[in-house]
């Protein structure tokens, strides 16, 4: 028996619900250090209610959350200062410029070399040219960047990324995409939300399929897989309906079955 | 076993409940894998960090909405009137020494301009410093366009209640750089005029000047500190959404009757009667404590609740009959089922409802008959107009109108529809004040003109609000150019009728006219009309009624000059 590895990320019995409505149901799941770990789902499967749990955003109704050795529901503080958030469609503050943002970002964080690694960000996301313009006059893609930015400026070990790469130019995604792959070989954790199947194949070494707030199938890309010719959407077709109708059908299936 | 890959799992949820309901939590043994941990920003680093930011943001906000010029401009015009009033003291309580012993032979006293002052700063603030409710909104509408500070906490490492308390301090520094300090500017440029020139006199004193200063602060500071404490206690839910406000009426209602001396209901004016520093200490240390526990109150939940509801608009759109087919119309029935689903309906009418209920109170308990000023029922129906403002400034908060930018509808149609939602849902209670407050009175005869007074007023006042302020009326109020035709349109009016309203102290003239006409019918002459002042008081008060409903249909129909080529932006 090989030596135990402990895992970054460790949630046990982790559900929510709204009052009859179940969000997610309980679930266990655990990452290790160096992977990036997809979760994948039609719109509203849980993925975003699955990554605010995690990150302390929001309070599980069942079971419990450690992360980094930082218990998510006792100091959720500390953890958001440890862990880099990229929301699905938060903006960053309206009324502050960019370079303010992440000033403010970095302080709350109490990272040394604040000025240095604002002006880091800002030249590695082209933002320089906008650094004193607010936030709201910023297109979408440059608000996303500014989102990323504020996450990755304390260079976090893990990363939580909800779409992370919606608005952003093919450009600029395939450079965060570089930067993020770079930074799970050298150890960090990337723990990624989307329904773009095709960033499962490009990025992550292992996903899971959720639906319903449940999740359907986990494993490696090509694990997942049931022969060679299988393509990702093919398994995603297969595990959450094969056609719209079907997966309607599921869906009022999973809603009767909470109701039960 | 051992797990060295990343798993997932999910399970059944009754199964769950069952297997952990007395699971007691222990470490699940995860690893920061030798990266050493972050420690956050805590206590005042965390306070100072985020009030800074705070200050700028508003400031730009500020700004954005109301150009720099204006900005500059507000607290200038403020300097301005301050310092004529300064000037006009003399006429007030007259030029010898403040406290002389002739004070009560003129108009005022000045125990009665102090406490004029710090009265209208306190509801002033009192209606400004909802913060729990501000920051709720703010974190509910993150995932739109717009996102500022106070939201911060749902994904940065900062309490909630930090954010909260940092915002209030934020507040009440803008209030105090851009309200009070010029106020005392305007009274240091008086008695400066004073030296300089013998024609010119004030009966102030420069070593008043810091202590009025101090004594506004604290009264802003009260208010801001207890209406925060108040939309805290409420964002908690059940007992203190039913005992809150009726301890706040009671405690205006005991405060109006003077059960308790006024001293410690508004610390500011004790401080500006006192003069002592233990009290400033006490009444900030005070307030400072209010706020926090206001802060401490707020939870750090960031949820968006999935609740299904019924079909709300269709229902609501079919009662809204009497709109016709407008766009208005579907506009008002969106904004009432808003203002339903988001709790603001009981919110809002449980705000407004206070104040009328402390003054029904009063009128309960005291016989104003022997009041210094002739109050009537006629005196209380202008005012009721005015707690519109912050009905408004509520309903355009509801939502984030971003979306309509891409359908076919305009500015102007929405603010037509938040002032008809106000009228529709505040005009019933200001009905109803007026009918119990006539019966209380015994003023039954003064109740139609009553109703026209109070209707024209609530009308025109929303109405003025909402062509001068737009979508964005919590930003305007640091815009010189803005506030100062609030100014004018609202005081002058206002203080109008309510002058006009002591012309009717004695009902009489409506009370023999009603019995007259009971009893012979349209031949009716009422034998009061003897009294001119009374009947040009009257008539005085139909016609100002009748101008403020004529400049309501004006503003109505300016609204599409002025806000027709604006974008949805709240």
């Amino acid at each position: 028996m090989g030596e135990e590895r402990k895992p970054l990320v460790r949630a046990v019995d982790m559900g929510k619900r709204y009052g009859d409505f179940v969000a997610l149901h309980p679930l266990n799941v655990e990452v290790h250090s160096g992977e990036f770990f997809g979760v994948f789902g039609p719109n509203g499967a849980g993925k975003s209610t699955f990554i605010k749990l995690l990150t302390g955003q929001l309070r599980p109704s069942i079971g419990q959350i450690e992360i980094l050795g930082i218990d998510a529901e006792d100091s959720p503080q500390k953890l958001k200062a440890n862990i880099g958030i990229v929301p699905e469609s938060e903006s960053p503050p309206s009324f502050l410029t960019p370079a303010e943002f992440l000033q403010f970002v970095a302080r709350l964080r109490g990272l040394d070399n604040l000025e240095q690694n604002v002006e880091h960000w800002l030249d590695w996301f082209g933002l320089q040219e906008k650094r004193d313009t607010m936030c709201k006059d910023l297109s979408k893609g440059q608000r996303q960047k500014v989102m990323l930015a504020s996450a990755f400026i304390h260079k976090p070990k893990l990363l939580f990324l909800d779409e992370p790469f919606a608005n952003l130019d093919p450009i600029y995604q395939r450079k965060c995409r570089e930067w993020l792959l770079d930074h799970v070989k050298d150890g960090g954790t990337i723990f990624l939300c989307s329904h773009v199947l095709e960033m499962a194949e490009r990025m992550c070494n292992r996903m899971a399929i959720i639906n319903n707030g449940k999740v359907l199938a986990a494993g490696t890309v090509t694990g997942l897989k049931e022969n060679e010719s299988e393509t990702l959407e093919d398994v995603f077709i297969r595990l959450v309906g094969h056609s719209i109708e079907e997966a309607e059908r599921n869906n009022e299936e999973g809603v009767s079955n909470e109701e039960e | 076993m051992t797990m060295s890959t990343t798993t997932i799992v999910s399970q059944d949820w009754d199964e769950v409940v069952a297997r952990t309901s007395e699971t007691i939590k222990e470490p699940l043994g995860t690893t920061s894998a030798d990266v050493v941990l972050l420690e956050p920003q805590r206590g005042f680093a965390a306070f100072s960090t985020t009030f800074r930011y705070m200050f700028r943001e508003e400031w730009r906000e500020n700004i954005d909405f109301a150009k720099k010029r204006q900005v500059v401009l507000f607290p200038l015009l403020l300097a301005l009137v301050t310092t004529i009033t300064t000037i006009g003291l003399q006429f007030l309580v007259g030029d010898s020494a403040a406290q002389s012993s002739e004070m009560d032979e003129k108009s005022f006293t000045w125990d009665q301009l102090r406490f004029a002052l710090h009265l209208p700063l306190l509801m002033f603030s009192l209606g400004m410093g909802t913060f729990a409710f501000r920051g709720r909104e703010a974190i509910s509408q993150r995932d739109g366009n717009k996102n500022h500070l106070i939201a911060a906490p749902a994904i940065q490492p900062l309490p909630n209640s930090m954010a909260h308390y940092a915002f209030f301090a934020k507040e009440l520094m803008y209030y105090a750089m851009l309200i009070l300090t010029p106020i005392i500017l305007g009274m240091a440029i008086g008695i400066l005029l004073g030296q300089f020139d013998n024609s010119v006199s004030t009966p102030l004193q420069w070593s008043s000047l810091p202590w009025t200063w101090i004594a506004m602060f604290t009264t802003i500071a009260q208010g801001l500190a207890i209406s925060f404490l108040a939309s805290s206690l409420w964002m908690r839910g059940r007992p203190y959404t039913i005992v809150g406000p009726i301890l706040v009426v009671a405690i205006g209602i005991m405060a109006g009757i003077g059960l308790f001396d006024i001293d410690f209901g508004l610390w500011g004016l004790a401080i500006q009667r006192e003069q002592a520093v233990w009290m400033v200490i006490a009444s900030l240390f005070g307030c400072a404590m209010v706020g926090l526990v206001s802060s401490v109150l707020i939870l750090d939940d960031f949820e968006a609740k999935v609740i299904e509801h019924e079909d709300m608009f269709e229902p609501t759109y079919a009662r809204l009959k009497f709109l016709g087919k407008s766009d208005v119309r579907l506009l008002v029935a969106k904004e009432f089922v808003d203002l339903r689903r988001s709790g603001a309906l009981k919110k809002m009418t449980v705000s407004y409802s206070i104040p009328l209920l402390v003054l029904l109170g009063m009128a309960w308990l005291v016989d104003f008959a022997e009041a210094p000023i002739p109050i009537n029922l006629l005196s209380y129906a202008p005012f009721l107009g005015f707690f519109g403002f912050n009905f408004y400034s509520w309903l355009t908060a509801l939502d984030s109108p971003d979306f309509m930018n891409g359908l076919p509808l305009s500015v102007p149609q929405l603010i037509r529809a938040k002032v008809v939602v106000y009228f529709i849902a505040t005009s019933w209670i200001s009905f109803l004040f007026l009918v119990i407050m006539a019966w209380r009175l015994d003023e039954w005869g003064a109740l139609p003109i009553g109703l026209i007074v109070m209707f024209a007023n609530s009308i025109y006042i929303v109405a003025l609000t909402a062509f001068l302020m737009g979508l964005r009326p919590n930003k305007a109020i640091f815009d010189g150019a803005i506030m100062t035709w609030f100014w004018i349109g609202t005081v002058l009016p206002l203080l109008a009728l309510f002058l006009l309203s002591f012309t009717q102290g004695d009902t009489e003239f409506y009370q023999n006219w009603l019995s007259q006409v009971q009893e012979d019918g349209l031949d009716a002459q009422s034998v009061s009309f003897d009294s001119e002042q009374m009947r040009q008081g009257f008539w005085g008060m139909l016609t100002v009624s009748l101008g403020l409903i004529g400049a309501s249909g004006l503003l109505w129909k300016l609204m599409d000059r002025r806000w027709g080529k604006s974008a949805f932006d709240n």
